[in-house]
């Protein structure tokens, strides 16, 4: 990185930091460090929320994605919006007129303590665990650019996000997200300008996406249904309507978000306008992933994009086996290369029997291509077997710091950063707000007053701050980290939803049945997840239908008396 | 706060329609990425 990309990064982080910290002053009340005074208007909820859910990891590994498997992850969205109809009609206004803190404290009072402990757990156990992901992310950036180990990044990222945080609060945390997604859809839009220009001049943007089409890139929709393909209109809809619903309507990182709005409109306006916005964004950012491809297809990509991997091999004993790889990976990019020119002439001669056998031909090259990569991972588990041999998560990153100019590298990379503080900063606040306004404050000290309770918030968001970043520091062996985040969410999301549903819906269904109807659907979800007997998007339905029917037998069963409560108007 | 149970939302004139417009906008996003898919593959 050039002085000039040190400079941009260094004043975006350090001025977001200093602004979170100056928005925290004079934060003494629960209501104002917790919900932000609930005095946010729509536009600020709807990016809070957006910024909440898009981490560092939809920047880094959405574009990952697409690059070796193409945009079918785009329909996991597809029960987003369905999802924000629903909060809309229920979960907001009630959240709203009791004037809770956690969606978890409604729970006491629709069933009892231990259903509203049980939830609260569940979501800790998946939130601290997530989290510890969302900060790997951008500390990946880091290692790559110093060349040196992740651990160390890691422990840094998650050092300066704390600060960030303790001091910060939901007021600042939202006012920061605010100005964090103003630049990232800047950043974002320049980067997918500068990808195009740096194309071949024969190229534009829509040859570019023809010829990363012709080699199965813009696979967008996929309407063959499947219990195990996790990326299909099917899944997306139904399991990703489950998922959303649940990650939206009972996950306390995004209910303390929407529950800033000054009003229930307000905050039913930020939800359907994150509806109307999220799918798009996510298309525009796989297809940026769909254009770095085409790039490589006319600049060889390296032959692995974790650099710090590679250069371990390069040391290793093994050298002169990576050498004949790389020999490999070289000779078949310039034959590659050769055929993808002459499908470049064919698209624009437009003829179709040339385009057909072109396509046959690059699509038989990349298949190659994927037979050298795996060579070289079995190689890499040969020197170590604790090698990380997935590098989907710096394929956009390797890009950023290779071929843009100067400048735009160190505001990309900042954004990367904003990204991640936005989201970590929420992921802690929500931990810290759950286990004070359902443990410490509901068990352990009931009596303080709002300044020792803000003080009880600061050190449980340090506690879990410490939490999340042990767990980052085991996170390196998982695969493609957005994939990670949304398999543990989908083994303990539907479980709870289906106890707010039960609470929603099913009024006659008391407390003891919904509790173990909850242990029961969390067990059959493991040993369905941990098999791997479907796709992990099913899994939501999986658990929220299984409590719900598990409920409603057990109910019949105990026969036991519901408390019915009443939301005011 | 302000629980006001007749704030409405912008351009339309209740919040069903804002539904029914999110159900519209997620039918035509569905049909634009499948043309998408079908005429770039």
């Amino acid at each position: 990185m050039s002085n000039l990309d040190w400079a941009v990064l260094l004043v975006t982080l350090l001025g977001i930091v200093g602004y979170g910290v100056y928005k925290s002053r004079g934060t003494r009340s629960m209501d104002a460090y917790l919900l932000g005074g609930q005095s946010m208007p729509w536009y600020t909820v709807c990016l809070s929320v957006m910024a909440t859910q898009a981490s560092a990891i939809t920047f880094l590994s959405a574009p990952g994605l697409a690059y070796s498997s193409g945009m079918s992850f785009v329909q996991f969205y597809f029960g987003l919006p369905l999802a924000m109809i629903v909060l809309c009609i229920t979960f907001v206004p009630i959240f709203h007129r009791l004037k809770v803190y956690t969606a978890y404290e409604f729970l006491e009072q629709r069933f009892d303590f231990k259903t509203r402990a049980l939830t609260a757990f569940l979501f800790l156990i998946q939130r601290g665990l997530s989290t510890g992901i969302t900060i790997y992310a951008p500390a990946i950036i880091l290692s790559t650019i110093l060349n040196i180990n992740v651990t160390y990044t890691t422990l840094f990222m998650g050092g300066l996000v704390i600060f960030y945080t303790v001091f910060g609060g939901t007021k600042a945390v939202s006012y920061t997200q605010l100005l964090q997604m103003t630049i990232i859809f800047c950043g974002l839009f320049a980067a997918g300008v500068m990808v195009v220009h740096l194309l071949p001049e024969s190229v534009g943007f829509g040859k570019a996406i023809d010829i990363a089409g012709k080699m199965g890139r813009t696979n967008a929709i996929d309407f063959d249904f499947s219990w195990t393909n996790p990326y299909n209109v099917w899944s997306g809809i139904i399991g990703g309507f489950f998922l959303q619903l649940s990650y939206f309507g009972t996950d306390q990182s995004q209910v303390g978000r929407y529950l800033t709005g000054s009003s229930v409109g307000q905050s039913r306006l930020g939800l359907l306008m994150n509806g109307l916005v999220k799918i798009p964004m996510q298309f525009l950012i796989l297809l940026i992933g769909v254009l770095v491809f085409t790039f490589y297809q006319y600049n060889k990509a390296p032959l692995f994009f974790n650099s710090y991997e590679l250069h371990k091999l390069e040391r290793s004993e093994h050298r002169a086996e990576l050498a004949n790889i790389q020999l490999k990976h070289d000779r078949l990019f310039e034959k590659k290369k050769q055929e993808v020119e002459k499908l470049d002439a064919a698209l624009s001669a437009n003829n179709q029997a040339l385009i057909n056998q072109q396509r046959t031909l690059v699509k038989q090259y990349d298949e190659e291509g994927k037979t050298i990569r795996e060579e070289l991972k079995a190689l890499m588990i040969k020197n170590d077997a604790d090698a990380a041999t997935n590098d989907n998560n710096y394929i956009f990153l390797s890009f950023v710091t290779e071929y843009l100019p100067k400048g735009l590298i160190g505001l990309l990379i900042a954004i990367i950063f904003l990204a991640s503080m936005g989201s970590t900063a929420s992921a802690l606040n929500s931990l810290a707000s759950t286990t004070v306004v359902d443990i410490y404050k509901r068990l352990i000290n009931k009596s303080a007053n709002d300044g020792q309770y803000v003080n009880a918030s600061r050190w449980a968001t340090i506690l879990w701050g410490v939490v999340c970043i042990i767990m980052a520091l085991f996170t390196s062996k998982i695969g493609n980290l957005i994939e990670a985040v949304n398999i543990l969410g989908s083994f303990i999301y539907g479980t709870i939803l289906g106890v707010f549903l039960v609470a929603f819906y099913l009024k006659n269904v008391g407390s003891k049945a919904v509790f173990y109807a909850a242990i029961l659907s969390e067990a059959v979800v493991c040993v369905l997840g941990f098999n791997e007997v479907v796709a992990y998007l099913w899994l939501n339905v999986i658990g929220c239908l299984g409590v719900v029917i598990f409920a409603y037998l057990f109910q019949n069963l105990i026969k036991e008396k519901a408390v019915e409560i009443e939301v005011p108007v | 706060m302000n629980n006001s149970k007749n704030e409405l939302p912008p351009f339309v004139k209740s919040w069903k329609q804002f539904y029914y417009l999110l159900l519209f906008w997620l039918v035509l996003l569905i049909a634009l990425f499948y043309a998408f898919t079908k005429y770039f593959q």
